[in-house]
């Protein structure tokens, strides 16, 4: 893990502790940069399809991961759920590049979180990400 | 895992969804009908299905109902809108019959309701591209 983060951005910190989050990840929490709260994930060769890309998969549960904690980051709840996701493909990634996502919170009611995302590879577009959280569901 | 009476293993191909898999299938191309046993690795602290495994969970079996749609050219999910409608939980068997809704020359159009013992509890919308049909 230790060279996995050499190759990561400065700061980076682990928050797959288990489940399903680790076996897809490990997803890297990064510093916040003002108002977008950033996530990184290096490409391992599970998480790539059969035509040498990043599966879809992972990088829609990549966003998910990423969005669903910026929910309980921006509400304080200690957990939040997913109620809706729509992701775009934009673009392809490779095996050992560094996915960013880049979370920012569009609206907070007292129920509900609305996010938008965008995972960027080398500064290319990856994938763009709306949802909405229940807080505390 | 073996395959439960009426069902076999899907033939996966790219590593993440072995890594996430098996997948189940019952049927005949073009109506073919996919499952899932909701096992540790694909929950969350609560023991509630992980919404990244959900979603791709949804981009292999839709991918291969899109395939069969189109003779097996090579296809790429262009979006995915996802709805989480209710919770389901380790050791559950997770169930769809993706839907056709159109296909274009270069474009595919499917959805599918996910059901645990015929309960829908996730919902789903996509569009791919049949790869070099421009």
């Amino acid at each position: 893990m230790s060279d996995v983060l050499d190759t990561l951005p400065p700061g980076a910190e682990n928050i797959s502790v288990g489940g399903f989050n680790l076996h897809a990840g490990p997803v890297w929490r990064l510093p916040a940069d003002g108002e977008v709260r950033r996530f990184a994930l290096a490409i391992a060769p599970k998480h790539m399809n059969g035509s040498g890309a990043v599966h879809g998969g992972l990088l829609m549960a990549f966003a998910d991961i990423s969005m669903s904690q910026t929910s309980r980051a921006v509400s304080g709840a200690k957990s939040c759920s997913t109620v809706a996701l729509t992701c775009d493909f934009v673009g392809p990634a490779k095996l050992g590049e560094i996915l960013e996502a880049h979370v920012r919170a569009t609206k907070k009611t007292r129920t509900l979180v609305f996010l938008s995302a965008e995972i960027v590879c080398a500064g290319r577009p990856v994938m763009v990400a709306t949802g909405l959280w229940k807080i505390g569901g | 895992m073996s395959a439960p009476p009426g069902y076999t293993q899907t033939h996966l191909v790219d590593p993440f969804e072995v890594h996430v898999g098996p997948i189940f299938e019952q049927g005949e191309k073009g109506a073919r009908r996919f499952a899932l046993r909701i096992a540790a690795q694909h929950v969350n602290m609560r023991g509630v299905i992980h919404g990244g495994m959900l979603m791709t969970f949804a981009d292999a079996a839709l991918g291969q109902a899109a395939w069969d749609a189109c003779d097996h050219a090579p296809c790429v999910t262009l979006n995915m809108q996802s709805q989480f409608l209710a919770p389901a939980h380790e050791g559950d068997w997770l169930e769809v019959a993706p839907i056709l809704t159109r296909r274009t020359r270069s474009l595919i159009f499917l959805r599918g309701d996910f059901t645990v013992d015929g309960a829908t509890v996730y919902s789903v919308a996509s569009v791919w591209k049949i790869l070099g049909a421009d």
